[in-house]
């Protein structure tokens, strides 16, 4: 086994469904100045615009 | 004149000076760091017209916008959490200035630092398993011979599915051991839209698992020997920095 560095393993890339499932449905939640007022964004909604958006992007031909 | 503000990326405890300063914010803007009482805030200047309530509102609706957001935000969290231990804040957690970002630090001083011992020297495995494609029934082809025959089969398909569907939960059942038995903690995450995730199949688990670091490969290497199952496919991916586990308890 070889270490990948000094200060710990290389980590692996992570798809984007996955991270924006971690950074808006979780992660540590901390009211920011402006995280209050955003608090009135459904999040909901915008994984579902999100979804609509990929999945528009799948029609076209790559 | 430009209105800015602090995105804060995270909190950390011991990181070495300069790990984060050489990597690119949101907007590509420089990272720095902000001290206060021995923890480390990781911020940058972003533009309030961007991230101000009104530009997120816009802005989290675009998906190119939020991609390119989100990869910035993970590769400053990933920097910091392979030098130290690291709790990443929410997408957009954006302060007036560093006055703030300390005011929040101080306030939540007890959690971070709770949230910092729970992830140090650990890293997420994400695992999911999918229920198999059902391979169409094994029936006999052609037009049924009559009434008996056409209710045979019916009942032949249904106790294909039933046998398919709790065949999948078994096996949905045998990984979820097997990561709760390699992970220090265990969340389960709502099951993922196939339009999203690109998996084939219904998502039966959405597993984050919290590994300690050392480790980290073996329960990668069982998790692939666990990929395959008949009536159920898992779907192991990591290491990555703790998202799942950072989080403060709710006040």
């Amino acid at each position: 086994m070889t270490l990948a560095s000094t200060e710990g393993q290389a980590q692996a890339q992570i798809a984007l469904v996955d991270l924006v499932d971690r950074l808006l449905g979780s992660g540590v939640v901390l009211a920011g100045d402006l995280v209050i007022s955003l608090a009135g964004v459904d999040l909901v909604q915008i994984r579902l615009h999100a979804l609509i958006a990929s999945v528009r992007a799948e029609m076209v031909p790559r | 004149m430009v209105e800015t503000g602090r995105y804060l990326y995270a909190v950390a405890a011991g990181l070495p000076g300069g790990t984060v300063t050489t990597v690119a914010g949101v907007g590509n803007a420089p990272v720095e760091v902000v001290e206060h009482a021995g923890l480390q805030a990781i911020v940058s200047t972003v533009d309030l017209s961007e991230y101000g309530e009104e530009g997120l509102r816009r802005n989290l609706e675009d998906l190119a916008w939020l991609e390119e957001t989100a990869r910035a935000h993970d590769a400053v969290v990933r920097t910091a959490s392979e030098a130290a231990p690291t709790a990443p804040m929410r997408l957009a957690t954006i302060f007036f200035d560093d006055d703030g970002v300390r005011r929040c630090v101080e306030e939540l001083d007890d959690d971070l630092r709770a949230a910092l011992a729970r992830v140090d020297g650990r890293v997420e495995w994400s695992v999911k398993v999918l229920a198999s494609r059902r391979p169409s029934s094994a029936a006999a082809s052609g037009a049924p011979s009559g009434g008996a025959d056409y209710l045979r089969r019916k009942k032949a398909e249904s106790q294909a599915r039933e046998s398919a569907e709790s065949g999948a939960v078994a096996a949905a059942e045998r990984v979820a051991d097997a990561v709760a038995a390699g992970a220090v903690a265990v969340r389960r995450l709502p099951p993922q839209d196939p339009r999203l995730s690109g998996l084939e199949g219904t998502m039966l688990l959405n597993l984050a698992a919290l590994v300690d670091q050392g480790d980290s490969d073996a329960f990668g290497a069982r998790m692939d020997e666990l990929a395959d199952a008949e009536a159920a496919v898992s779907v192991a991916a990591g290491p990555w920095p703790a998202y799942s586990f950072a989080t403060l308890e709710t006040r």
